[in-house]
């Protein structure tokens, strides 16, 4: 058996060098003195590339097929007219026209937007994590409640919150009661008010995944440092904002990744469902226009080169993100 | 102890900390008491605790309430009847749309294993021409949106008829899939001693058969990571379906329902008894599986 630590400990070297074998390299000096032997050690070298090939050969060609190709398409196909059918080249410029685009400012807004609730929720699963990571009674049954929803797809997600943000729903009736009546409102019905009720639903299905992700960073914590910081006089306040949350910079970051990239690219469901991108283009985040722009208007080529935008801002994040991991360390 | 070898970091504490007797109820309630007087946090700590929970069930238990409504009875906000489910299977195929979502899942989750175990250990454990360059394109496709490629693949499977079969289906999710697999499982891998694989090939065993019998039955878990991983990305998804399987009788139990929902025609207590049946096995491969899917999800981390 493995040991019982196996997947999560080695996903520290994952990003090292390459980790070369040691059998050919140890055995190097003594082949050379014996030909014979050589002769066995470099068919068995032959064997092991062979090998290797053949093993990584059905992985190598599904991801070309299915995502390396396509790739390689939309960057072409974005610079054409394209209808599914005949494209005929535009060129590079079209991205240009892209800029003087009204709706894709709008649809860039609302994904702004959308980012300006990430930090609730990184902090709110934060809270949630330091509590059950105090272990009180039930907490294990609280974790798994609240990690429930990650495995429930956005489209029923998107199905309740319809009803609990609509006119006589739930939210409207949480308001009513603070005695707040004034703020009652048809959520989905107003453009801001939608990306906000969108925003929510949003923030409260990223509570589950994240608060296991800080949970996971505050379990690796040696409980000694806090016997240290108690022995010192720290409150447990003082403790969590100096002991805890510095420590738990990777998870922050990692949590951080996961959230802004669910936020451009998994809400699909989510706005299909709740607001069908409206009202307006009240809900179009880049996403879902890209879908709107190929599937509804039949503008391929438009829509491939908003996936291509998407592509490239995820790929800034990731490389910033990086690099300010890079910098800390 | 195979299942023992993915439990997260964060089950330690729980084996350190003592159980409690668990003779009878009287000990269990004099444990929680001497715990409450040693630490009187814990009882708004459990508080809070108590309301989070309840706001993460509060939607299962609406679909569920609103169920057992009729449309008049969910207007009113009062009384039950299991109208609403009876008249459900007339307007989803529940039955043949779960079919389609279990076969969906099995033939990509059983694609999508057999790709990254074998491709994860080659990238891990044997060494040939290509390997790094290759290594980082799969790794590399895990960044890339779906949004991105979703339209060139939609037209070039539309080319080869692959539109409305689960096979165009089963290819897109198994490719969608199979980088963080390979991924997850070249780390798993890379966690097995040099030596195993040295001895089993100095035994007189090929490369193929040494990961074939060796490297792979000691897999079992990472294996059960990915299923898992991929079992609920798979039946949780809409935007592959909606337009691979478009065809009413092909549709998944998630399209089906997101389809049905667009409508707008349709009951919404009938709408939430759909939701309730299409979360469940969902929710059911959660329960079981848990500690995989937090070891897959927590595994990026120290990336």
């Amino acid at each position: 058996m493995p040991d019982t630590q196996a997947l999560p400990r080695t996903a520290k070297t994952a990003s090292g060098a390459h980790s070369r074998p040691t059998l050919f390299s140890a055995a190097g000096p003594k082949a050379s003195l014996d030909a014979p032997r050589r002769r066995g050690a470099s068919s068995l070298q032959g064997h092991r590339a062979r090998a290797g090939v053949l093993l990584s050969l059905p992985a190598l060609v599904l991801v070309a097929l299915v995502l390396v190709v396509p790739i390689g398409e939309a960057v072409y196909y974005s610079m054409t007219n394209w209808n599914g059918l005949s494209a005929q080249w535009i060129g590079p410029g079209t991205y240009l026209s892209l800029l003087e685009n009204p709706v894709f400012w709008r649809v860039l807004e609302n994904n702004g937007l959308l980012m300006l609730s990430v930090p609730v929720a990184l902090a709110v699963p934060l809270v949630i994590a330091a509590l059950l990571h105090e272990h009180v009674f039930c907490w294990r049954l609280f974790r798994t409640l609240i990690f429930l929803p990650t495995a429930v797809s956005w489209v029923v997600i998107g199905m309740v919150a319809v009803r609990v943000f609509a006119p006589a729903g739930p939210i409207n009736l949480l308001i009513g009661t603070f005695g707040l009546g004034r703020f009652e409102t048809d959520f989905l019905g107003h453009q801001y008010t939608a990306l906000l009720a969108v925003a929510l639903t949003f923030v409260w299905s990223m509570v589950g995944t994240n608060t296991i992700i800080f949970l996971t960073g505050m379990s690796t914590i040696d409980p000694s440092i806090y016997e240290a910081a108690y022995l010192d006089g720290a409150a447990r306040w003082a403790a969590f904002a100096r002991v805890t949350v510095p420590l738990l910079r990777r998870y922050f970051q990692f949590s951080f990744v996961i959230t802004v990239i669910t936020a451009f690219t998994a809400l699909f469901s989510l706005i299909f469902i709740m607001t069908g991108g409206g009202p307006g283009y009240g809900t179009t985040t880049l996403e879902f226009f890209v879908y709107q722009q190929a599937f509804n208007q039949g503008q391929f080529g438009t829509g491939a080169m908003l996936g291509i935008v998407l592509f490239v801002i995820l790929f800034g994040v990731s490389l910033a993100q990086l690099r300010l991991f890079r910098g800390e360390r | 102890m195979s299942v023992g070898s993915l439990a997260t970091k964060d089950n330690r504490p729980d084996r350190r900390r003592p159980h409690a007797p668990k003779r009878g109820v009287p000990s269990r309630a004099r444990f929680v008491l001497r715990r409450i007087r040693k630490d009187p946090a814990s009882i708004p700590i459990f508080l809070a605790l108590l309301v989070a929970s309840g706001v993460m069930l509060y939607p299962f238990g609406f679909m569920l309430l609103n169920s057992l409504r009729s449309q008049s009875q969910y207007l009113s906000g009062s009384g039950f009847s299991t109208a609403s489910w009876s008249a459900l299977f007339s307007y989803l195929p529940v039955g043949r749309e779960l079919l389609n979502s279990a076969l969906v899942c099995a033939a990509s989750i059983a694609i999508i294993l057999a790709v990254s175990s074998s491709a994860g250990f080659a990238f891990a454990k044997l060494s040939f021409r290509g390997q790094g360059a290759l290594f980082v394109t799969v790794i590399g496709c895990m960044m890339v949106p779906l949004q991105s490629i979703i339209i060139p693949e939609y037209v070039n499977f539309a080319h080869v008829h692959l539109i409305n079969t689960y096979l165009g289906a089963i290819l897109v999710y198994a490719g969608l899939g199979t980088p963080f697999a390979t991924f997850l499982m070249m780390t798993f891998y890379r966690g097995l001693p040099e030596e195993l694989v040295e001895a089993a090939v100095c035994d007189g065993l090929g490369y193929e058969s040494t990961f074939w019998r060796v490297a792979l039955p000691l897999a079992k878990p990472a294996l059960a990571t990915v299923a898992v991983l991929q079992f609920i990305q798979i039946w949780d998804d809409l935007l592959v379906g909606l337009l691979f399987l478009q065809e009413p009788t092909n549709r998944t139990i998630t399209v089906g329902l997101g389809v049905l929902s667009s409508g707008r025609v349709v009951a919404i207590p009938e709408l939430m008894a759909g939701s309730l049946i299409s979360a469940l096995p969902a929710v059911i491969v959660y329960l079981v599986f848990q500690r995989y899917l937090v070891a897959g999800l927590t595994l990026g981390v120290n990336r």
